[in-house]
This record gives structure tokens, C-alpha cells and sequence, in this order.
């Protein structure tokens, strides 16, 4: 039974490419789920208490979420962005694998540092993008 | 010889696999959708959130994306519950956690965005 040879270890495993995107696509799938639940019962919150008849009656709750992204505001939306488009880009990688495209080594290493390379910049564009208009407009 | 045993799946892998790619097709223009609108809420949040849902186009792709969004979670959420959970009942109980959490928010969800829409 113990001479089974088991799956890699994360402690002593050698990361490459391909583990990498795999396992980081799990984990950002997770932490979307997480937000779209997150950010319809806050949808759910705003809607009920928004009155548009009176004037200045916008009021944020005073729960977990808001008091969190209050000091981790930026942190918390850069990591929420750049696991959106990650989770886009490599799940267009992942329908390529489906249809027969690009299964060779070195072609999935090639489009998994593309998929990185497109993430931060697209990440930072339109942060970028974002904060520009908010604040020189 | 002893039989090699098989670790029992959920049993419906295949039409579960046919549908996260579907869904993963359907969600590619609503991601587009959620970056630009994104941006352009992030631009001035407490005075557009308040009137981004009364435009019907902003409403429709809202509810689309809810609805999509979550199915396509609920599966990916099922996939790796199953790959990380080998006690059965604990498997089962969890599955069946998502989806009616996935149920629930999906339907309170769209119910909002419709108050949105209508009062906005």
C-alpha cells in the first residue's frame, strides 16, 4: 500500500507553467463565487433600502464586508480583478483544450505566460483606466 | 485476483462537463459586459450604482450574469467538492449546500435588480 507512488506533494513539489495556471484557476473560481454571492445579497441590501423620493438617504450597513473594504479597499479589488480576467483569459485557454487546440508542451506553455502576461495588463489598464476618470474628469 | 474498488462518483460528470462549457461560452460576453460597466460604475459609484439598473440593457445583462454566473459556479464549486471530499456524506451534504445557496441568491438576486430596474 505505502509503495503506491502518491500525488506530488506541495512542499517539495517543483512548480512549473502548466501546475501553476491549473491550480490558480481553481482558486480564483472559488473566490468569484465567493464575490457573486457576496455582491448579490449586497445588491439585495442596497435594493431594499434605497428610496429615490428622498434626498440623501444613501447609508452604507456597518456589517463585516464594509468596515473590511474600508481599509482594504484597493488590495481587495485589485485581487478581485485580476482573478476575473485570469479566470476569463484561461477559461478561453481551457476552451481551446476542449475543442483539440494547442495541446502540445510547448504551445500550452506558450499561451499559459501568455495567459499571465494578459492578466496584469489587463488588470492594471483598466484600474488604470478606472482611477483616471474618477479622478481628471 | 481482488477486485479493484472504485471510489462511487456523483454519477453525472458528463452532462455536468457539457454544461460548464456552455455556460463558460455564455459567460465570456457577460464578462466583457460586468469589465466595461465596471469601470464605468467605479468611475462615480454612489451616483451611477443608483441608476445603472434603470437602463433595460444594464438589467438584462444583470440578470443573465447572476443566473449564469451561478450555475456556472455551483457546477465548478460541485467538481472541486468532489475532488477534495472523499468522506460521502460530507460530499453529498456540501453539494447540496451550494445549489441551494446558488437557488437562493440567484432568485434573490434577479428579485432586486428588478426593484432596481422598476424604481430607478
Amino acid at each position: 500500500m505505502n509503495n503506491k507512488p502518491t500525488s506530488p506533494h506541495i512542499q517539495i513539489y517543483k512548480w512549473n507553467i502548466s501546475s501553476l495556471t491549473s491550480i490558480m484557476h481553481r482558486i480564483s473560481g472559488v473566490v468569484l463565487y465567493a464575490t457573486v454571492v457576496i455582491l448579490c445579497w449586497y445588491i439585495v441590501y442596497y435594493a431594499y433600502q434605497v428610496n429615490y423620493n428622498e434626498q440623501s438617504n444613501y447609508h452604507n450597513c456597518e456589517c463585516f464586508i464594509t468596515i473590511f473594504l474600508k481599509y482594504f479597499y484597493y488590495i481587495t479589488l485589485f485581487s478581485l480583478v485580476s482573478a476575473l480576467y485570469y479566470h476569463f483569459f484561461n477559461g478561453i485557454r481551457h476552451l481551446f483544450w476542449d475543442i483539440g487546440k494547442g495541446f502540445n508542451i510547448d504551445c500550452s506553455k506558450k499561451t499559459g505566460y501568455i495567459v499571465i502576461i494578459l492578466t496584469i495588463l489587463a488588470t492594471i489598464l483598466s484600474m488604470a483606466i478606472a482611477l483616471f476618470l474618477r479622478y481628471y474628469i | 485476483m481482488k477486485k479493484l474498488k472504485i471510489a462511487p462518483s456523483t454519477k453525472n460528470g458528463a452532462s455536468h462537463w457539457l454544461h460548464q462549457r456552455i455556460s463558460a461560452i455564455a459567460m465570456i460576453p457577460l464578462t466583457i459586459w460586468i469589465a466595461i460597466s465596471g469601470i464605468y460604475i467605479a468611475t462615480d459609484p454612489l451616483n451611477y450604482i443608483a441608476v445603472f439598473f434603470a437602463y433595460p440593457i444594464n438589467a438584462v445583462m444583470a440578470i443573465l450574469l447572476i443566473a449564469t454566473a451561478l450555475y456556472h459556479g455551483s457546477i465548478g464549486m460541485r467538481v472541486i467538492i468532489e475532488d477534495y471530499i472523499s468522506c460521502q456524506s460530507k460530499k453529498h451534504f456540501y453539494i447540496i449546500l451550494i445549489n441551494l445557496l446558488s437557488i437562493a441568491t440567484a432568485i434573490a438576486g434577479i428579485l432586486a435588480i428588478t426593484r432596481l430596474h422598476l424604481i430607478g
